[in-house]
């Protein structure tokens, strides 16, 4: 054991020194959330705000028809209204941002409403623009002249509004608020932390194996008193804690992000509460523990192949994308924790965490969950220490 | 003392390596040490001579125990390196030319590192410490960052890193490649001072001034096999040239 502590010591030294891997392991997870939370937050509430005030240009072409409604657009304070626009330019001006929106009545409105038929407004507008927000107003204001319309008639047919609305839904959720938000964030973050915990470890093992090459120190090592699986141990001693290391800073950046959004603590800070009680992120960080050591044993793999750092880099590259895939299969509507999905590496972490934030996960599922992390982290680390062995990995270039 | 019996290296080849070796090449493998013998006694240096490609690292890594030899045996101070590798590995010092050092260690946890692996408790350790870094004035730049230090700086720390534990064998590989003169002059001294305290030295190398300077016994190698093997004198007695340079590509040549 003492020579696995001491080549532990070393390679942690060496790699607390690095400031790529100082990067990966505790600034960006820590920044990650902090960072896209307060970038997501200040740029909707700039958008919201900005198409929420701003004065819309918008033709109105009542042939005569709808006075009351005109009246209406008149008064407001966040419309333009312009009626010298001829029908057939709308779209161009439209398009050309000279205008926002157009309303066009059609020229028997009046006269069709008045004899309790369906009347026609045109509405124009460029739903790209604006996150649709010309289209949105507009659409409310022709609402309530249309509940207008249709109250005026009830009155004048002397009928309660109720005979067209017979049947009334009240929907009573039995998901608790823990469950509806367990089951969108928990499902998000597994997506981050596994990337997080994959970044964590890349730069450790290119280190340890490839950059070990490189720099000609694995000969060294190698005439060292120490058994391989020793050396390998100790190595991926390393960098399962600096990918574990990412996770969990990940966990804190997160919990910083929640924290500098007032509005999200205001909102819904009890569920978030609820959800990240230290019991559910134990259970989520000691399914990242094996998931971590295989991600270990993997890189170390291709990183001691590998006869420099950029071969071992540019194997490494595309192994990203093969791992997104999983987790991003957990996001698919209809996938959920079973016998079957328990078993399949990464998306097992992916789908349980969601169970376990959203407090609905099965122990015999959870149970099968960390028995198939665990046979794949002992049969990486066996294939790995195998790999170690074989003279040809190590020199390949013989 | 290093004795190696009848060793044989092969590798197979990857497809890359076969395309190289050209259309006229036969078969899946090559013999990079092909049935060599000799030993190295106490005391003494023995140069491992070949030009480039000839096998000496492979050999040197076998005694080193990093890689198995295909069929023979090598014994480093009685053990032997594939059935004893724990314990050869434990009597043995290995310098190559291009020995790399971790650049965000300090030559003291550098060096300590390897007191470590090698299992020496903290007395033994300093007492040998102080004594290398004395002796090659490494006490100056002894915590300092080692990627900050000159080429002949880190050889010592390289010198210092082979020799902590007291290897009773010393394996050098090409030790002065790519060195400067005065670093180059450094690892002469080491080698002659390993001699000097009753060591096993072997140096591979391909320059005929070094073999002149420090060998006691010599072994040719060239394409795997065994070209020349005996004594400085010998060899000096059996010269068909006038320089020992002709002489070694007269052998290479006529191999």
């Amino acid at each position: 054991m003492k020579p696995i502590f001491t080549i532990f010591k070393k390679e942690f030294k060496d790699i607390t020194r690095d400031r790529r891997s100082m990067m990966m392991m505790f600034i960006i997870p820590m920044l990650l959330f902090p960072l896209l939370f307060t970038i997501a937050t200040v740029f909707t509430t700039h958008q919201t705000q900005k198409v929420r005030t701003k004065t819309l240009v918008v033709a109105l072409i009542a042939n005569g028809n709808a006075e009351a409604f005109r009246e209406t657009l008149l008064k407001r304070d966040d419309l333009k209204i312009r009626e010298d626009i001829a029908e057939d330019i709308i779209p161009q001006l439209i398009r050309s941002d000279s205008i926002d929106a157009a309303i066009r009545f059609d020229e028997q409105f009046d006269a069709q409403i008045a004899d309790l038929q369906r009347g026609q407004i045109h509405l124009y507008f460029k739903s790209s623009r604006d996150m649709d927000a010309s289209r949105n107003r507009l659409t409310t204001l022709i609402r309530d002249y249309e509940n207008q319309i249709i109250n005026d008639r009830f009155q004048r047919l002397a009928l309660d509004r109720m005979i067209v609305d017979p049947v009334q839904v009240r929907r009573h959720d039995i998901a608790s608020q823990r469950e509806r938000i367990g089951k969108s964030v928990g499902g998000f973050l597994p997506y981050i932390f596994v990337l997080m915990c994959f970044m964590g470890c890349m730069y450790p093992a290119l280190d340890l194996g490839a950059g070990e090459k490189e720099r000609a120190t694995l000969e060294t090592l190698l005439v060292a008193p120490v058994s391989k699986i020793q050396i390998l141990l100790g190595k991926c001693g390393v960098i399962v804690l600096s990918g574990f290391a990412s996770i969990a800073n990940s966990f804190i950046g997160f919990f910083i992000a929640i924290m500098l959004q007032r509005e999200i603590v205001a909102r819904i800070l009890d569920a978030l509460q609820g959800m990240f009680e230290i019991s559910s992120i134990l259970l989520v960080l000691s399914l990242c523990l094996p998931l971590t050591i295989f991600f270990a044993a993997a890189l170390m793999s291709v990183s001691i192949f590998a006869k420099s750092f950029k071969e071992a880099q540019s194997i490494m590259a595309p192994l990203n994308i093969i791992i997104i895939i999983p987790v991003f299969i957990g996001f698919l509507p209809g996938i959920e924790l079973n016998a079957i999905t328990s078993l399949i590496p990464v998306l097992n972490v992916s789908l349980a965490s969601k169970e376990i934030f959203a407090g609905t996960i099965k122990l015999p599922l959870l149970f099968e969950v960390y028995a198939s992390l665990i046979a794949l982290a002992a049969l990486s680390l066996y294939g790995c220490a195998r790999w170690f062995e074989r003279e040809s990995t190590i020199f390949r270039e013989t | 003392m290093v004795i190696a019996k009848n060793i044989v290296k092969t590798f197979k080849l990857s497809r890359q390596q076969k395309r190289e070796m050209g259309d006229d090449f036969q078969g899946n493998t090559i013999d990079a040490v092909c049935n060599i013998s000799f030993t190295c006694q106490p005391g003494r240096v023995f140069a491992l001579l070949g030009p480039n490609g000839a096998g000496k690292t492979t050999a040197l890594r076998m005694i080193a125990t990093m890689l198995k030899p295909t069929s023979g045996s090598i014994s480093v101070a009685e053990y032997d390196t594939v059935t004893q590798s724990q314990a050869v590995r434990e009597n043995l010092g290995f310098l190559t030319g291009n020995t790399g050092l971790y650049d965000r260690l300090t030559p003291n946890e550098m060096v300590r590192y390897f007191a470590d692996l090698h299992g020496m408790n903290n007395a033994d350790y300093n007492t040998r410490r102080d004594h290398l870094f004395a002796l090659l004035d490494m006490e100056a730049f002894a915590n300092r960052r080692i990627g900050k230090l000159s080429t002949g700086m880190k050889q010592k720390v390289s010198i210092v890193r082979t020799i902590i534990h007291d290897p009773d064998v010393i394996v050098f590989d090409e030790p002065t490649a790519g060195l400067d003169v005065v670093t180059s002059r450094n690892i002469v001294h080491l080698i002659r001072d390993c001699r000097n305290a009753g060591k096993t030295v072997i140096f591979s190398t391909h320059r005929m001034g070094e073999v002149s300077l420090l060998s006691d016994d010599l072994a040719i190698i060239h394409k795997g096999q065994l070209q020349f093997n005996g004594t400085f004198e010998d060899f000096q007695n059996q010269m068909q040239t006038p320089t020992l340079e002709d002489e070694f590509i007269r052998i290479v040549e006529q191999a």
